[in-house]
């Protein structure tokens, strides 16, 4: 009787999802018709519009995500590491200004970061970019979860008395332990930088040094499919290899049974 | 061992985060709060009376209405949205789980011109825009760009759980209706915390989308960030548009004290 109904609202739910991804999965249908069948043509045809700048544009993006996304990741979770498992003076400090900066509205930021930038003349270039970009609160905040839960003060002690010391314990046991980590945060990290627009709109000013997401402004409708499809295409295939790890869990820790 | 000195490994581990931390945080944030002192538009003699004299701009108190409006209407049914949808996907055992979740997070991850494009031809050329209307169009696309990467983190969250007190639940009877309420939820609160409060700074900063929608002649100024942009790059005045920002930053410490408070997070080691 009971498993009957089990039964049921397992179907019910496995109905509602359903319906709910072809949903949300159709304007996307579309935007891949809209792209058009004959699609690397167009995409061919497009980079040979107007001297190629939507190729430029591609370049300056993936330049700018992947050094960015170097800096970022791997400092943010180290960061997040040393936060919740070494001893480090001002430790609730940092991990308060982590917070804080988090919270500060990108308006407040950007303009200071602009006459920073300015003033090291690297003021509309992707190399100024990257280092305005290249602090990641958000990363460290989830890593510092992450550490705290995934790495119980007995574990620490064990490797201690094993004679590993802070990079040691770092290396053997944080590195490996938090594989789901490094992917959500690696994920995470991509797809701010990679849709990145607000920062990139006030630092960035000749059109030859724009990214993607902001070239789609001056692209209309065939253009902008196409674009937009080939937005898509680095996170799906990043999201497909990083879905193991995440599947297993972000938050899961070492010592469950 | 028994002296506590300070070690040099972590301050090498940690430098380069705190090298970002200073120059993309901290002097920034500085140098906003050092900007506001000089004249503004709005306050001719300068100093941080700036930050109150700014609300008084025709613009800000439409701006803030829109904010109220995507806190009140649309943050609550992202909250819902977002753990219904994970609570589902964990509910029960199922194929296409994976493509479920990457299905959800496509709105998030195109650039919010694509979406607009989209939304624009999904609703079709008859509807007529208005400064009435045009902001549910703005609620919608941030709705539908913001749950997906929430979803997946979510779930990530439930799937932690540990299978053993999942187990005692439904030998003591419980349904799954009863296991999500009153077991799931609450041993997720942390991240249910911290996503309400990612997501209520999120729309009093939100810039992108009605940025996207100039075109229509109605979003020009349409949320608190534009106008701030308005002041820095149209008439110059960055002690203003900093005014303004830091005007956006209060709640958001506000909200940040209470996330403190409420979830001593501070504290280190072995909590669940």
């Amino acid at each position: 009787m009971t498993q009957l109904t089990e039964k049921k609202n397992s179907l019910l739910i496995k109905l509602t999802l359903w319906a709910l991804t072809t949903v949300v999965l159709l304007p996307f249908l579309w935007l891949i018709k809209t792209a058009g069948p004959n699609y690397l043509k167009n995409v061919s045809d497009l980079f040979h519009a107007q001297d190629g700048i939507a190729l430029v544009w591609l370049k300056n993006s993936a330049v700018f995500t992947l050094g960015t996304l170097a800096i970022t990741v791997l400092s943010s979770i180290t960061a997040g590491f040393v936060m919740a498992i070494l001893d480090i003076p001002f430790r609730k400090t940092m991990i308060v200004i982590t917070l804080v900066t988090m919270l500060i509205p990108i308006t407040a930021m950007a303009m200071p970061l602009y006459v920073l930038v300015d003033q090291v003349h690297l003021n509309d270039t992707i190399f100024g970019l990257i280092l305005a970009s290249s602090y990641y609160p958000f990363g460290a905040f989830l890593s510092y979860l992450y550490f705290t839960s995934a790495m119980p003060s007995d574990l620490v002690g064990m490797g201690r008395v094993d004679g590993l010391g802070d990079l040691g314990l770092y290396w053997h046991l944080g590195i490996p332990l938090s594989k789901s980590l490094w992917s959500i945060v690696t994920f995470f990290s991509f797809i701010s930088l990679w849709n990145s627009y607000q920062l990139p709109k006030v630092l960035l000013s000749d059109p030859m040094h724009s990214t993607l997401p902001m070239g789609v402004e001056l692209l209309f409708g065939n253009g902008t499919a196409i674009v937009g499809v080939m937005m898509l295409i680095p996170v799906v295939g990043l999201y497909l290899l990083s879905q193991r790890s995440i599947e297993r869990g972000i938050f899961s820790g070492a010592v469950k049974g | 061992m028994s002296k506590r000195r300070i070690k040099l490994a972590p301050i090498v581990m940690i430098a380069p985060y705190l090298m970002a931390m200073f120059f993309c945080g901290i002097i920034p944030l500085i140098s906003s709060i050092l900007e506001v002192r000089n004249p503004s538009w709005v306050n001719l003699d300068g100093g941080y009376s700036t930050i109150f004299k700014i609300l008084g701009d025709f613009r800000v108190i439409p701006a803030l209405w829109h904010t109220f409006f995507l806190i009140a209407i649309f943050v609550p049914l992202m909250i819902v949205f977002i753990l219904a949808i994970s609570l589902l996907l964990d509910a029960t055992p199922m194929r296409g789980n994976t493509f479920m979740r990457l299905v959800l997070l496509l709105p998030g991850i195109v650039a919010g011109g694509i979406a607009v494009m989209i939304w624009k031809t999904l609703l079709g050329p008859d509807i007529e825009w208005t400064t009435g209307n045009i902001r549910w169009l703005i609620g919608g696309i941030s709705f539908t760009s913001g749950v997906g990467s929430w979803i997946v983190i979510q779930y990530g969250s439930l799937r932690s759980i540990s299978h053993e007190v999942l187990e005692a639940a439904r030998v003591d009877g419980c349904n799954r209706l009863q296991l999500a309420l009153r077991i799931k939820l609450p041993m997720i609160g942390r991240y249910i915390g911290y996503m309400t409060i990612l997501l209520i700074v999120g729309a009093i900063q939100i810039y992108t989308e009605p940025t996207l929608l100039m075109s229509t002649g109605l979003t020009t100024d349409w949320s608190l960030s534009q106008v701030a942009y308005s002041y820095a790059f149209r008439t110059g005045d960055f002690p203003g548009a900093t005014a303004l920002a830091l005007d956006m930053l209060i709640p958001n410490i506000i909200l940040a004290i209470i996330f403190i408070r409420r979830t001593d997070f501070l504290k280190r080691g072995d909590r669940h």
